[in-house]
């Protein structure tokens, strides 16, 4: 069973200045008795979520309210200070597209080493099919990544971080600087993904997808959960939204 | 059909299941007595209807090893004396971790941070766990860096921590951590044996001057705060109780001229303290640090109707026995206050008859043995009902990638760094091994000058040498910087940091492979071919490469986390390998040369060159890598915990 629970979490960041990160003067701040309290900021504060099958959370908020470090610890990347957090089922955070690439190596490598870091075989019928997603010419597959332009970049990384379908979906502010006849498609698939998820939570500043895509939207602020707000699925208004974007 | 199944139900009641606990402390009857003591076996008593206890401990005499004491089976770990007020003994986690499969919960008794550390590494996380929290570590503090995290991961995974007053969470920051997880149960005194009637004739005691104390004798229950009050004082002081302390305290007491009023009465039997408490005029609990958290004993006293004379610690003695209501309550270490506070009370008849009588109301009310008991049955009962969520927590860090997950993106992470070397240049990683066989000809040359030995057929050690140097340096160097250069896949891909570590010896390990070829070359043109010596030299070779690997992922966590270690590690790196006879041959310089003896270095070189040249390896070589490879492994063990923290710091 897919399942995200998170019962009064808290994370303090720390806040390691330039000193923080010398072990001489820590060692030195020991002997002379100077315990230099560690100055931490309270980047997620009391949250509480419980998230079953089904649920499609978007997290919404000013920039620096923890949204991304809400969907890192959720990821495990951050431990949590306090509270209990219990994730169960694969969890395929893509909060950061670009994580991972090298712009010397030719497109298709790259998406080769993109799936093996997410414990994926890249077969040719795999590789051949993300190429299809991007529809950039052929030929191009063989190209290194650094002749790509940012749309063309954002493109190949799309289609390959999306490529197969997740337990628990983890998105960041992501779909930004693709263009408009791919940004569609984008979001297509992406919507096509969320339905085969059990599990999604979105973090954007885009109000209308959050509430085309959540079930709930959540809304943070520095770190708090300020309010929580149901979508009723309306299908009208999904249509509306569409007509208004094309 | 309705005659089976009543049956079926009778015979279930009548056998019930009774949860089996293992409470687990480093001491128990009879070897010691005290409050912490009374606390295991009053739980054990109180709850023996609902659950099975049974008591593991360390105990410094041999024999017996099991024994029951008050029908609770104990099992005895032979310790060797104590150290740091830790009990030495080896062989405890190895038995806990047996134990605990065989028990429904497990009780910790903390501090204890010799099932800490089983805890901490992460054995016994499928039994539900309580943490009684009985004190905070208080002596040998400068240890704490090092307990402290341990400590952590224990209350982590406990699944309650039971504290005897809220006062504790409050003034523990451990424990203020786990707030949510913290249950306060009052201790509890069984009051029957201290019968009010009993107690009358001698409550208010005409010579009112006799005053009672009672503890182990250790430094922290402050008796010799207690024997310095008595100085130029008209009471009587009587200390129950044995302890390390009594050769010290019987010299003061003889020191000050007290003998005639202050004793020593050393172990009494319950019955015989009862009695006693009700014969004395005052209870004093001079305790002097917060290792002190609730006085048990000041309870006992209550029971028995005496006023109190405590002190006031940040825990929760001070709160028990309330200043003005039930005690006076004085500065801890103060003597002088402290015998003005008794004196106070042995001149006031009338006052410590109006205490004495709240006391006892208070610990009849707020501390009875029922709600002590009914507290503890509901938090065990509450942890045993729901393991098996729990469980899913004790697997929490929720790192979708396992180990063998782990090693193949690692090695599909270092095999792609390859590629990209031969992506900028047709020779890829071989421009090094050409560096590198520069280096061992002109070397070669240099140290043909210096000794007059054959330097040709020495060629070929020195390239593997310098190719196995080449190896160790670069995995660590490589190592400092890994984690920083792949900061987007740890924090936006949630990878584990463990990961970037493994990669870089894997990447290095590939390019030693290409480095190879330099040796391998020198030797099938210089040497005759004899491979005989091969197949010897691999198992030192394992070793070599597995310190290898556990010194890059222990300095690479370590130089992520504080960055000025890098050029320190650099230049040791550097001393390390001019001290060592990776270059030089034993021949060429004095090999009992201390300082080479004691580079960890040539050990770990020597572990498999010594075979390959067709010689032996020197035992002493043998255990001072094996040491060193131990170390190296706990080390590693610590850091694969602190790893978890590692995406803060890039």
């Amino acid at each position: 069973m897919v399942s995200i629970s998170l019962r009064n979490v808290c994370l303090d960041y720390p806040l390691y200045g330039a000193y923080d990160f010398s072990l001489k003067r820590r060692l030195l701040s020991h002997l002379i008795r100077e315990p230099g309290e560690m100055r931490t900021i309270r980047a997620v504060d009391d949250v509480t979520i419980e998230a079953e099958p089904g649920a499609r959370i978007g997290l919404a908020g000013p920039n620096g309210s923890g949204k991304s470090t809400l969907l890192r610890l959720i990821a495990g990347v951050y431990p949590p200070s306090s509270g209990h957090l219990e994730v169960r089922g694969n969890i395929v955070p893509l909060l950061g597209l670009n994580a991972g690439v090298n712009l010397d190596f030719v497109a298709e490598d790259n998406i080769a080493l993109l799936l093996r870091i997410g414990g994926r075989k890249p077969t040719r019928s795999v590789i051949d099919e993300i190429w299809a997603f991007t529809e950039l010419e052929t030929r191009m597959q063989r190209l290194p990544l650094r002749m790509f332009s940012s749309g063309m970049l954002m493109r190949v990384l799309f289609a390959t971080a999306t490529a197969f379908p997740a337990d628990i979906l983890l998105l960041d502010e992501w779909l930004s600087v693709v263009d408009e006849h791919f940004a569609e498609k984008a979001e297509r698939r992406l919507q096509n993904l969320v339905s085969q998820a059990a599990i999604v939570i979105i973090a954007s500043h885009d109000q209308p997808l959050l509430r085309r895509t959540c079930t709930s939207i959540i809304n943070l602020d520095h770190g708090r959960i300020a309010s929580t707000m149901t979508v009723e699925p309306p299908a009208t208004q999904t249509f509306e939204l569409r007509e208004k974007r094309a | 059909m309705h005659h089976s199944q009543e049956t079926l139900q009778e015979t279930l009641h009548e056998i019930p299941h009774r949860p089996s606990v293992l409470h687990i402390f480093k001491i128990y009857y009879p070897d010691l007595f005290g409050g912490t003591l009374t606390v295991i076996r009053d739980i054990c008593a109180g709850l023996k209807d609902a659950f099975a206890s049974a008591v593991l401990v360390c105990s410094q005499s041999a024999k017996p090893r099991e024994l029951v004491v008050n029908d609770v089976p104990v099992e005895r770990v032979r310790s060797f004396g104590n150290l740091l007020s830790l009990p030495a003994a080896p062989t405890y986690p190895w038995r806990l971790w047996r134990k605990i499969a065989e028990h429904d919960l497990l009780a910790l008794h903390a501090p204890f941070p010799l099932a800490d550390l089983v805890f901490a590494l992460g054995f016994g996380a499928k039994r539900p766990l309580v943490v009684h929290w009985h004190a905070d570590i208080v002596t040998h503090a400068g240890l704490r860096w090092f307990i402290e995290p341990l400590m952590r991961r224990t209350l982590r995974r406990a699944k309650a921590i039971i504290v005897s007053d809220h006062v504790l969470v409050e003034t523990t920051p451990l424990l203020r951590e786990f707030d949510d997880k913290c249950h306060v149960v009052p201790f509890g005194i069984d009051t029957s044996g201290y019968d009010w009637p009993k107690i009358e004739p001698h409550h208010v005691n005409d010579r009112g001057r006799l005053v009672l104390a009672c503890g182990r004798l250790v430094p922290y229950k402050g008796f010799d705060v207690l024997i310095r009050a008595a100085v130029n004082r008209k009471f009587e002081v009587w200390i129950i109780g044995e302890g390390t302390e009594r050769p010290r305290l019987e010299q003061m007491i003889r020191e000050l001229g007290l003998t005639d009023r202050v004793r020593l009465l050393g172990s009494v039997s319950d019955s015989e303290r009862i009695k006693l408490m009700c014969l004395s005029d005052v209870f004093v609990m001079p305790s002097v640090t917060n290792a002190e958290t609730f006085g048990l004993v000041q309870l006992e006293a209550m029971a028995a109707g005496r006023p109190v004379v405590n002190t006031a610690l940040d825990t929760a003695v001070p709160r028990v026995a309330r200043h003005g209501m039930e005690a006076i309550t004085v500065p801890p270490g103060d003597a002088e206050k402290l015998g003005e506070a008794i004196d106070a009370l042995i001149g006031d008849p009338e006052r410590r008859r109006r205490m004495g009588l709240s006391a006892r109301t208070r610990a009849l009310t707020r501390y009875s043995a029922t709600a002590f008991r009914e507290g503890m049955e509901t938090v065990y009962r509450n942890a045993v009902t729901a393991p098996c969520r729990e469980s899913a927590t004790a697997a929490e860090p929720p790192q979708a990638t396992s180990w063998p997950d782990s090693v193949r993106i690692a090695a599909a992470l270092a095999w792609s760094d390859m590629r990209h070397r031969y992506v900028r240049s047709l020779l890829g990683p071989f421009w090094m091994s050409l560096q590198m066989a520069i280096v061992v000809v002109v070397l070669g040359s240099v140290i043909g000058q210096m000794s007059n030995a054959d330097i040709l057929s020495r060629l070929p050690m020195l390239a593997l040498s310098m190719t196995a140097w080449t190896f160790l340096n670069s995995v660590v160097l490589d190592a400092t910087t890994a984690l920083q250069n792949s900061a987007s896949l740890i924090r936006d891909r949630a990878l584990p940091p463990v990961i970037f570590l493994l990669q870089c010896t894997f990447r290095q390990g590939l390019f030693a492979l290409h480095n190879a070829c330099v040796p391998l070359l020198l030797w099938l043109v210089l040497s005759h071919h004899d491979l005989s010596h091969a197949l010897p030299a691999l198992p030192g070779l394992l070793l070599f490469v597995a310190c290898t690997f556990a010194l890059g992922l222990v300095l690479g966590a370590m130089a992520t986390r504080y960055r000025d270690l890098k050029p320190i590690i650099e230049s040791t790196l550097m001393l390390a390998f001019l001290a060592s006879p990776v270059i030089w041959s034993a021949e060429m310089i004095n090999h009992r040369a201390t300082v080479m003896r004691l580079n960890p270095l040539t050990h770990l070189f020597a572990v498999w060159r010594e075979p390959l040249a067709g010689g032996h390896v020197d035992p002493t070589s043998l255990v001072y890598v094996l040491v060193t490879l131990g170390l190296l492994i706990f080390a590693s063990m610590l850091t694969l915990v602190h790893l978890r923290k590692a995406a803060f710091w890039i």
